[in-house]
C-alpha cells in the first residue's frame, strides 16, 4: 500500500509537470501569432468611414488599456499566472466584456460529453468485438465485421463524417446535421430537450466510433489470438472452464492492460477529433470556440481553452495511470 | 493386463489454406503406444520440431481431435470427452505439464490459486485440506506453501514455476502426466532435478509419464521406453536401454550421432575442418 502511494505521489508530480509546462507552451505560442486583436478592432472601426490619424491612435491606446496587454512581457506573464491559478483568463478579446471562464464553461460540457461516450463506446466496443473475433476466430460473422473494421479504419475522418452527413442528412434525411440540439428548445431536464441533445450527437459521435472502433478491433483481435494459444488458457480449457469465463476471466482481461495503456495514450490527440467533428456537425463545444478565436485573434480565449484541454487530458491519463497498478500486478508500483 | 493409455493407430491431418491453395499437412500417421495400467513407466517420445510429438501430446489430452484411429484412455475414447464434467473427471487422472513455464500460469492470477483450485475442483478437498494438499504436492516437488502463498509467476523463477506447475499437476494424484519438453526452457541445473522428480513419481507415486522431447540424453536417463519419431511416423520403439544402446533406423543413429558428447568438447567442428 505505501509502495502504491509512492506511485500515486510520483505520478500527481509528473501531472502537475504536464500542465505546467503545457500551459507555457500555451501562453508562447499564443503571444507570438502576428494577429493582433487590437489592430484587427480598429481596422474594423476605421473600414466604415474616415477616421483622421489622431483618432485611430486614441482608440488603439484605449483598447490596449481595456484588455489588459499594459507592461512588459515579464509582468504580463506574472499576472497571466496570478489569473490561471484562480481559474480566471480574463475577459475574451473578441466577445468583450464576457470572461473567457464563462464561454469555456459553456462549450465544454457539449465536448466532453461527445467525446467520452465517443471514446467510451469505441473502446468498449471495439474491445469486445475484437476479443470475440479473436477467439472464436472461425465464426464468419466476426470475420466480416474485421473486414469492415479493416476497411473504415484507413479512411480519413472527414470522408467518414461527411458521408454520414450526406447519407443520414440529405439522402435519408432522419437526424439532424447540424447544431448541439434543436434551436428553440427550452434548456432544461425536459424530455423534449434531451432527445434533441441526443439526437443531434448521434451523427457526430457514429463518426467517431466509426472511425475509432477498427483500431481497438484489431489490436484487440491480435493480442487476444496471441493469448489463446498460452498454455494456462489450454489448462483452462482443459479443466473443463466454460468458453465463456475463458474468454472473459482468461484471455480478455490479460489483453485488457496494453488496451488501457492505449487507451491512455489515445487521449492526447483526443481534441484534435474534437475540432474536425465540430467544424463538420456544427457542434457547440470547444473545437468550434477555439477555430474562432483563433481567427479572431482571440489569444485569451486561445490560451484558456488550450490549458482547459491540457487539464482535462491529464487528468484523464492520470486517473488511468493510477487505475493501472489495480489491472495489472506486473506493473512495478514503487 | 488392461491398457492405461492406448493409444490405436492414430493419424492426423491438418488441412490450411484456400480452396485454391491448399496445403495438407500429414503431422501423426498410423501410429500406436500403449501403456499398461498396474505398471507405471516412463515413455519418452523423441523426434525434432515438426515430428508430431506435441500433436500427439495435444491428442492424448484431448486439446485436437485425431483424423483416424483412436486414442482410449482406461478404455474410453478420449475424442468422447465432451461435457465440463467428463472433461474434470479425464482432467483428474490425466495431468498436463507445459514447455513454457512463464505461460503455464495465468500472469493476473496468484499461483496458490491453482493449487488450492485443483484440490477443489479434481481432488473434492474442503477447508484447511485444500491448504495441506497444495503444501504436500509443494513438498514432493521441493517447494513449500510458504515460498509461494500470495506470489504471482512474474514473482517466481523459471524452474519454481515449472516445479510449482508439477505440483499442480500432482494433487489430483493423477494415473498419466503428459509432459510435453517440461525442461527444454529450464536451465542445465535445474533440468536433472526436475529429470530426477519424474523418476520419483513413477517410483513412488506409480505415475505413468509420457515424456516429450527432443533431449536423447535426458530421455536416455529417465525413460523405460522410447518411441522415436519423424515427419509424423514411429520409426522405432522398444526398451529405452536397448533402442538408445544400438539403434536401428538410420534416423535414430543420426540422432544419436549428433547428441554432443564430453568428449568431443574442444576438437574442430566440421565446419572449421571445410
Amino acid at each position: 500500500m505505501q509502495a502504491y502511494a509512492i506511485y500515486a505521489l510520483k505520478r500527481l508530480a509528473q501531472f502537475v509537470l504536464v500542465v505546467f509546462i503545457g500551459i507555457n507552451l500555451a501562453y508562447l505560442i499564443s503571444h507570438a501569432t502576428p494577429i493582433d486583436p487590437v489592430e484587427q478592432t480598429v481596422s474594423a472601426a476605421t473600414s466604415f468611414g474616415n477616421a483622421s490619424p489622431e483618432a485611430i491612435l486614441m482608440m488603439r491606446a484605449s483598447l490596449r488599456e481595456l484588455y489588459g496587454l499594459e507592461g512588459g512581457a515579464v509582468s504580463q506573464y506574472a499576472a497571466f499566472w496570478r489569473r490561471v491559478l484562480v481559474g480566471d483568463f480574463g475577459p475574451s478579446l473578441s466577445a468583450f466584456p464576457t470572461p473567457v471562464s464563462t464561454l469555456i464553461g459553456r462549450a465544454l460540457p457539449w465536448t466532453v460529453g461527445l467525446l467520452s461516450v465517443s471514446t467510451c463506446l469505441a473502446f468498449a466496443l471495439g474491445n469486445l468485438l475484437g476479443g470475440l473475433a479473436g477467439y472464436f476466430r472461425e465464426s464468419r460473422i466476426l470475420k466480416l465485421a474485421g473486414i469492415a473494421a479493416m476497411a473504415v479504419h484507413p479512411i480519413p475522418y472527414y470522408i467518414v463524417a461527411f458521408v454520414l452527413l450526406i447519407v443520414f442528412g440529405y439522402l435519408w434525411p432522419v437526424l439532424p446535421i447540424s447544431g448541439g440540439y434543436r434551436i428553440n428548445t427550452p434548456w432544461g431536464w425536459n424530455a423534449e430537450f434531451v432527445l434533441s441533445v441526443v439526437t443531434h450527437a448521434i451523427l457526430p459521435v457514429a463518426s467517431l466510433v466509426l472511425v475509432g472502433v477498427g483500431g481497438w478491433f484489431m489490436g484487440m483481435r491480435s493480442l487476444v489470438s496471441n493469448i489463446v494459444s498460452e498454455d494456462y488458457v489450454v489448462y483452462a480449457e482443459l479443466a473443463g472452464v466454460s468458453r465463456g469465463r475463458i474468454l472473459g476471466a482468461y484471455v480478455m482481461r490479460n489483453a485488457l492492460a496494453p488496451q488501457v495503456t492505449g487507451l491512455a495514450m489515445s487521449l492526447g490527440s483526443i481534441f484534435n477529433g474534437a475540432i474536425i467533428t465540430e467544424q463538420v456537425f456544427g457542434y457547440p463545444g470547444i473545437g468550434t470556440l477555439l477555430i474562432q478565436a483563433v481567427h479572431a485573434g482571440d489569444y485569451s480565449l486561445v490560451i484558456g481553452i488550450a490549458s482547459v484541454s491540457i487539464v482535462a487530458v491529464s487528468v484523464a491519463v492520470l486517473i488511468i495511470d493510477l487505475l493501472y497498478p489495480l489491472l495489472d500486478p506486473r506493473v512495478k508500483v514503487a | 493386463m488392461s491398457a492405461l493409455l492406448d493409444i490405436d493407430r492414430v493419424g492426423m491431418t491438418y488441412v490450411s489454406g484456400t480452396l485454391l491453395a491448399r496445403r495438407v499437412v500429414r503431422a501423426v500417421d498410423d501410429l500406436s503406444l500403449r501403456l499398461e495400467a498396474g505398471r507405471p513407466e516412463i515413455v519418452a517420445i523423441i523426434g525434432e520440431s515438426g515430428s508430431g510429438k506435441t500433436t500427439l501430446a495435444r491428442m492424448i489430452l484431448n486439446l485436437a481431435t485425431p483424423t483416424d484411429g483412436v486414442i482410449r484412455f482406461r478404455g474410453t475414447d478420449v475424442a468422447k470427452i465432451r461435457s465440463n464434467h467428463a472433461r474434470a473427471d479425464f482432467m483428474r487422472q490425466v495431468q498436463p505439464i507445459f514447455q513454457n513455464p512463464f505461460e503455464a500460469f495465468n500472469p493476473l492470477k496468484r499461483v496458490d490459486r491453482y493449487l488450492f483450485m485443483s484440490a477443489r475442483r479434481l481432488a473434492d478437498a474442503r477447508g484447511a485440506e485444500v491448504d495441506a494438499l497444495a503444501d504436500r504436492a509443494l513438498h514432493q516437488v521441493g517447494l513449500s506453501l510458504a515460498e509461494l502463498r500470495g506470489r504471482f509467476p512474474h514473482e517466481l523463477s523459471g524452474g519454481q514455476l515449472q516445479r510449482a506447475a508439477i505440483a499442480r499437476a500432482l494433487i489430483s494424484a493423477p494415473k498419466l502426466i503428459v509432459a510435453d519438453e517440461p525442461v527444454s526452457m529450464v536451465d542445465a541445473s535445474l533440468r536433472m532435478s526436475i529429470v530426477n522428480l519424474f523418476r520419483s513419481l513413477r517410483d513412488e507415486l506409480h505415475v505413468s509419464i509420457v515424456y516429450i522431447t527432443h533431449d536423447l540424453a535426458t530421455a536416455y536417463y529417465i525413460s523405460d521406453r522410447v518411441l522415436i519419431m519423424q515427419r509424423g511416423r514411429a520409426v522405432e520403439s522398444g526398451a529405452a536401454r536397448e533402442v538408445l544402446a544400438n539403434p536401428q533406423h538410420p534416423y535414430s543413429r543420426l540422432l544419436k550421432a549428433s547428441v554432443l558428447s564430453p568428449e568431443d568438447a574442444g576438437k574442430p567442428t566440421i565446419a572449421a575442418n571445410t
